[in-house]
């Protein structure tokens, strides 16, 4: 290619959503700057940081939390939640309705993406007591928005629900093919594939496979989306802090990820939605995606009836989602709404449904759950390639940083 | 992006097929036939026709199932089967007002969506469509043909395909003389989505490539040649994808030797209603293939009330859960629950591949879509029509010339100026207009005497069919190659005519040599003899349609998806 890299611009969204980026970048870095991670992550004071177990709890010990003042009568609250934690809520929310506290509180799923359901509040959606998105990233700029409208923080309070970092999921014949030919799994040799004109034909001598098909979500629509971009340049850098400017302007790099984006597709707004499709429609759809861990594990088993197995594979570095839950001070959430979603939240974050997290591939926010046990789908699904302990997580790159990855990457959409 | 070009090419099908033709001979089926009850909360649901039989079984038990809404007023759905771009339309156009509604593809919810926006403001339906069920597009093949091209022992497509199709003497190529030529079918590209989904496919498999089809590719002699040279064996078009199935079934190896069908028409082949001569088996094309997905969505216009978007919460959560989602593998679906396996009739048993497909088509962009579609306007098989029109005293009733003159200009402007077209109006004697010209030279000559039409006298039928139908025989002995039909529009009774119903049976009697030209026929009217009809349409393997004063246009513009 011969393209010139130029400081390229970006929309005003595309500010926000960087602005927003940094912050839960930051958040994230602040616990993870320059450590080797264990399970489960630990977490430090600060004021953005995520926390594990309800405010004055010893961290190390069942939730059990306080019961939260019951709502006097009947209510019933909405969570507007991303759909990467569908199949865990759905369950979850099944099992409350059976106990009394849930005869008394209905509560209404309404899954979104992380950008449209803080749209959606500022908006003044009545059905949306509680927001869950798959992290922190558009938190900030919700609550800018929110204070612009209403004078006033809009977060009653906020939890950690469960961890995730990222991972590529491929079916596992096609992993198989793919290693025999480029050794290992990662950006480098994803974008190596995708430039192949001859697809499956020049990488495994499978004319029968088609074109390599990677996807990922919308970078300006959805966190993993975004999270691709950044991890791809990290990795692309061999670095996991200090992305400068000129790294991201080196014409070497933009035509790099320019190329591999052009090959890219699918580009949902939904994760969940996206790895329902690749095991729906098979390798036919997606050969790989880039998805969060939880995702890619709550599929293997469905994907075993449908096509056969997945493999799973991590990118180095990585980063973490920490799905949390807050409940909105909203001038349409009654008493009895913010006290029933408090309820729900320690129902959550008890033992059996942080649990049954860990069954859907979560890394349990309640950090007394062991995800080391026999039983547990990370020591199980270790022949799919789940791994317990990550390699390098990586810091919040600068704003300018993000900037200019978003506006490269909407030059790679304008020119396909 | 893979999304903005599946919207570029929706919006290439749409400015296509600005109203899509739906089997206009079907009537209304509504699935669910009881009664709603009393204070019931109602949804109408409108769907693609692929699923019908689904649709018609869960809705019933759906309807039977005592469901309610929050309130406890109970729920009654009436579902519609349709053409997928007719369910869209509809929406837009406010000539129904469904609450429920689900295409083929979600590629129609996209263009729903972009064209409702472009038009109100918001999208056709509320949020995300959940897909209901899956089945890929597949070249459906009587199983010996399909082995003489290699099924079983090597992956087969569409390379395979023009090899057959431009074979000068047909199977005798694969050593099978005894089957005579090759004789293929898919539905009209600009009404259908399997039609534009064969000839994209076609442009590829030409081309030698899977992904980033060009301009160039499409406008370069090779790719010409070979589309033609596919083009050429089709029997026909049409609108609707099931029903080349149904007659493949029906008609065995010597109507069609292929056409392009869902997987789930494949498995429909080993049901009970079917006796074919041979097992049908599925060719997944080895250069890729696309996905039907039947997305159902809730559509979000004023006339949904809240009430009734909650309603159909409910009735959506029915479809997708685990006991509905069973039934529709007995229907030949894949069900959309991944938490279900695939298992049988999804199977070899029946046809079919569950590890297939391994690799989709690349959608190409919207200008390499469209110099696709004028390609194929110039490389389909054109057609020699006759149109053999009733003008007795009885069409002066309700409107019923005047409007069948308004539904042959609408077929007349649907054929190409390379089709040869003739008129031949009969009461009491058939008279001809044109014995049948290029409609390059004769186009406005018909026009005019169309519209110029008038009624008056009784109804020789069966002489006036007889005739056009020598005619056009004698025609195609120098003019071979083409798609031969009479197009027949009666509203009543044959009084005069000189043969009989038996003798013009014998004479029209589809025998896949010398006698291949196919009958469209319309009984207009409640005086017309449907059953007599229908007769003639059967024996040459053509198809009749039961016509009003109403939908005369529609019927006319789906026999001209034939052409």
């Amino acid at each position: 290619m011969s393209e010139q890299p130029q400081q390229p611009k970006v929309t005003c969204l595309g500010y926000a959503v960087i602005l927003l980026f940094i912050t839960a970048c930051l958040a994230g870095a602040a616990y993870f700057f320059g450590i080797k991670p264990e399970w489960p992550p630990k977490f430090g004071n600060g004021l953005s940081t995520p926390t594990v177990a309800a405010p004055g709890q010893d961290p190390h010990a069942s939730p059990a939390p306080t019961p939260s003042p019951e709502p006097a009568s009947s209510v019933e609250i909405g969570i507007a939640y991303g759909t990467e934690k569908k199949r865990w809520l759905e369950w979850a929310v099944n099992e409350f309705a059976q106990t009394p506290q849930g005869r008394k509180i209905k509560v209404n799923l309404l899954p979104m993406g992380s950008l449209e359901g803080a749209q959606e509040l500022v908006a003044g959606n009545k059905a949306i007591n509680v927001w869950s998105p798959a992290s922190a990233l558009y938190k900030d700029t919700f609550v800018q928005d929110w204070q612009l409208k209403y004078n006033k923080q809009p977060i009653l309070r906020e939890e950690v629900l469960a961890l995730s970092p990222m991972v590529f999921v491929f079916w596992a014949e096609r992993y198989d093919a793919f290693i025999a030919k480029y050794k290992t799994v990662s950006f480098t040799t994803i974008a190596d594939a995708l430039k192949e004109p001859a697809g499956w034909d020049a990488i495994a001598q499978k004319p029968e496979w088609g074109v390599f098909k990677f996807g990922h979500t919308h970078p300006n629509e959805s966190n993993s989306g975004l999270m691709t971009l950044v991890l791809a340049s990290y990795q692309y850098t061999q670095k996991s802090r200090g992305l400068t400017l000129k790294d991201i302007l080196d014409p070497k790099f933009q035509n790099w990820l320019v190329t591999m984006e052009r090959g890219a597709s699918g580009l949902s707004n939904s994760t969940g939605t996206m790895m329902k499709e690749m095991v729906l429609k098979g390798p036919a759809s997606y050969d790989a995606l880039f998805v969060y861990e939880n995702v890619a594990m709550d599929f293997l088993k469905n994907a075993e009836g449908r096509w056969g197995e997945l493999r799973i594979a991590y990118p180095r570095p990585n980063m973490w989602n920490d799905n949390p839950y807050y409940i909105i001070d909203a001038p349409w959430s009654t008493s009895d709404q913010r006290k029933a979603s408090a309820v729900f939240l320690e129902f959550l974050l008890s033992e059996p449904i942080q649990k049954q997290a860990l069954v859907h591939g979560f890394r349990p926010g309640n950090p007394s759950i062991a995800i080391k046990a026999p039983d547990s789908p990370f020591v199980t699904y270790g022949k799919y390639g789940v791994r317990i302990d990550l390699d390098e997580i990586a810091e919040a790159p600068k704003g300018e940083i993000i900037s200019n990855i978003l506006a490269i990457w909407q030059r790679s959409v304008s020119g396909r | 992006m893979l999304v903005w070009k599946v919207l570029a090419v929706a919006l290439v099908i749409s400015g296509c097929s600005p109203s899509s033709a739906p089997d206009a001979s079907a009537p209304e089926k509504p699935a669910g036939q009881a009664q709603a009850p009393a204070g019931a909360v109602q949804l109408v649901f409108t769907y693609g026709s692929e699923k019908e039989e689904w649709i018609k079984d869960v809705t019933t038990s759906f309807n039977a199932s005592g469901a309610r809404t929050a309130s406890g007023k109970p729920i009654f759905v009436t579902a519609i089967p349709m053409g997928s771009g007719e369910c869209v339309d509809e929406i837009l156009n406010e000539t129904r007002k469904p609450h429920l509604v689900s295409p083929a593809s979600g590629v129609f919810i996209k263009l729903g969506n972009a064209q409702s926006r472009q038009k109100t403001g918001k999208d056709l339906v509320v949020g995300e469509a959940e897909n209901l069920v899956l089945s890929p597009v597949v070249i459906a093949m009587w199983k010996p043909m399909a082995e003489a091209l290699g099924w079983g022992k090597k992956p087969v497509g569409w390379e395979d395909i023009l090899a057959v199709a431009k074979s000068p003497n047909g199977w005798a190529a694969f050593g099978q003389p005894q089957w005579g030529d090759f004789r293929f079918g898919h539905t009209h590209p600009q009404f259908s989505n399997s039609g534009i989904i064969s000839v994209l496919a076609e442009v590829y498999a030409a081309s030698g490539k899977v992904k980033n089809l060009t301009l160039d590719d499409v406008q370069s002699a090779k790719v010409a040649d070979a589309l033609q040279g596919i083009e050429q064996s089709v029997v026909h078009y049409g609108s609707s994808t099931g029903f080349f199935g149904k007659k493949m079934f029906t008609n065995g190896p010597k109507y069609l030797s292929a056409a392009v069908l869902y997987e789930s028409s494949v498995i429909e082949s080993y049901s009970s209603q079917f006796t074919p001569a041979f097992p049908v088996v599925a060719i997944y094309p080895k250069e890729g293939t696309f996905w039907s997905d039947h997305p159902v969505g809730i559509v979000a216009r004023d006339w949904v009330s809240e009430e009734q978007r909650a309603a159909a919460r409910i009735y959506i959560s029915y479809l997708l859960a685990k006991p509905q989602q069973e039934k529709a593998i007995t229907y030949g679906f894949r069900p959309s629950m991944v938490e279900i396996p695939i298992a049988s009739p999804i199977d070899t048993a029946h046809g079919v591949d569950p590890k297939e497909p391994r690799t989709t088509l690349e959608i190409p962009s919207t200008d390499v879509m469209d110099s696709i579609l004028t390609l194929w306007g110039k490389a389909k098989k054109h057609s020699s029509i006759t149109l053999v029109l009733d003008t007795s005293g009885s069409m002066e009733k309700d409107g019923r010339m005047a409007n069948a003159r308004e539904g042959a200009l609408t077929m007349l402007s649907a054929l190409s100026d390379d089709d040869v077209f003739g008129l031949l109006p009969f009461s009491t004697k058939p008279i001809w207009v044109s014995e049948g010209a290029p409609l390059k030279q004769s186009r406005e000559k018909m026009k005019t005497a169309i519209s110029g039409l008038m009624e008056s006298g009784t109804t020789v039928l069966y002489d006036a069919i007889g005739i056009a139908y020598d005619k056009l025989l004698q025609q195609r002995k120098t003019n071979p190659g083409r798609i031969d039909a009479l197009v027949v529009l009666t509203d009543g009774a044959d009084n005069k005519s000189d043969i009989s119903l038996e003798q013009l049976l014998e004479k029209v009697r589809y025998d896949n040599e010398g006698k291949t030209i196919r009958i469209f026929i319309i009984g207009y009217g409640d005086e017309a003899e449907k059953d007599k009809l229908k007769k003639i349409a059967d024996a040459t393997q053509g198809k009749y349609y039961d016509g009003t004063p109403q939908n005369i246009r529609q019927v006319f513009r789906d026999i001209s998806t034939f052409f």
